[in-house]
Parts: C-alpha cells; sequence; structure tokens
C-alpha cells in the first residue's frame, strides 16, 4: 500500500488529513460540533464520535430589548451529520 | 515596471481569477455575513475553499481564529483578495 499521501491538493483533503482525529465543525442555524471524525464523503455528509454539540441561540428580552445570548450543549456517542448544513470544518492544529 | 502578473486583474475569466489567487490573503464573505481572513490554500470546482491562519469576523469584530479551515463552497458569497497585511 502506498503511504498516505499528506499534500493538500484539494480543499478536501484537509478532511481526510482530519480522519480519526477530533475536528470542529461549524453548522448552519449557529451550531457547532467538536468530535472525532470517523468518516465523510464528498457531500461533507460526516460520522462522528464522542460529540459535543453547542447551539447558540439569542433571544430578546421582551421589555428591556436586551438581547440574550444562550448556549446550550450537549453530548452524544456517534453523530451523522448531513453535509447540506456544514459550513465550515476545521481540523486539529498540525505541528 | 508595467505588467502586473501578480495581479489578480489580469485574470480572463472567474475560473482563472480563482486560480491566480491561490497562497494569497483573501477574504471570504459567507451567505450569512460572516467573514474568513487567510491564506487561500487551495479551491475546487464547487468553490469548497481551504485556508490557512484564518480568522473569523462576525458583525467586524474577530470571533475565531483556525490554523487550517475548510468552507464548504455552496455558503460562499464572494471571495476578495487583500493587501498583506
Amino acid at each position: 500500500m502506498a503511504e498516505e499521501d499528506t499534500t493538500v491538493k484539494e480543499p478536501l483533503d484537509l478532511i481526510r488529513l482530519s480522519l480519526d482525529e477530533r475536528v470542529y465543525v461549524k453548522l448552519r442555524g449557529d451550531r457547532e460540533i467538536r468530535g472525532k471524525l470517523h468518516a465523510y464523503d464528498q457531500h461533507l455528509n460526516m460520522i462522528l464520535g464522542d460529540v459535543e454539540e453547542t447551539i447558540t441561540t439569542v433571544e430578546i428580552d421582551d421589555e428591556t430589548y436586551e438581547e440574550i445570548v444562550k448556549t446550550t450543549k450537549r453530548a452524544v456517542r456517534y453523530l451523522f451529520v448531513r453535509g447540506d448544513a456544514v459550513t465550515l470544518v476545521s481540523p486539529p492544529l498540525r505541528t | 515596471m508595467s505588467e502586473q502578473t501578480a495581479d489578480a486583474g489580469a485574470a480572463k475569466t472567474p475560473a482563472d481569477f480563482l486560480k491566480s489567487i491561490k497562497g494569497k490573503q483573501v477574504v471570504v464573505k459567507l451567505n450569512s455575513g460572516v467573514d474568513y481572513r487567510g491564506v487561500l490554500a487551495c479551491l475546487d470546482g464547487y468553490m469548497n475553499i481551504a485556508m490557512e491562519e484564518t480568522e473569523e469576523y462576525v458583525n467586524g469584530q474577530l470571533k475565531n481564529k483556525y490554523g487550517d479551515a475548510f468552507i464548504r463552497g455552496n455558503n460562499v458569497l464572494y471571495i476578495s483578495t487583500v493587501k498583506d497585511k
């Protein structure tokens, strides 16, 4: 088998090099996910493991009209993410 | 120098422009209004983008930094070049 190609020729290579690593994924609707990337495809459908999802909501106070930013977190063992919801994927810092 | 070989303005088609800006400092704006500033590493036919030293700006304020970032092409509103810092 050939050695793993570590060069980045196209954007998806960045995702390929993050397999089995923890990644940060930004989704539509102010959702963020951190988890271990088990699998992905060209649509950016992804299988993530040991996931922490962070949901950010902004509410407007009825009386003071102040913005109240709330973050909700939840943990999921395995998660399938549909690719069309993905806006950004950031691999772990490579050294 | 009259010729600006490194100038992205020499591009003839959008694809030529995109080819010419690899490795340059760019701003990528998404449909959501979020800006990403960084060095364009590469891009593909879907306009998926790989960026380095990326800074995320929401409402003009720096919100996040990423060493590498993959941006899914369908979210891209525009890509513009900026002068190096």
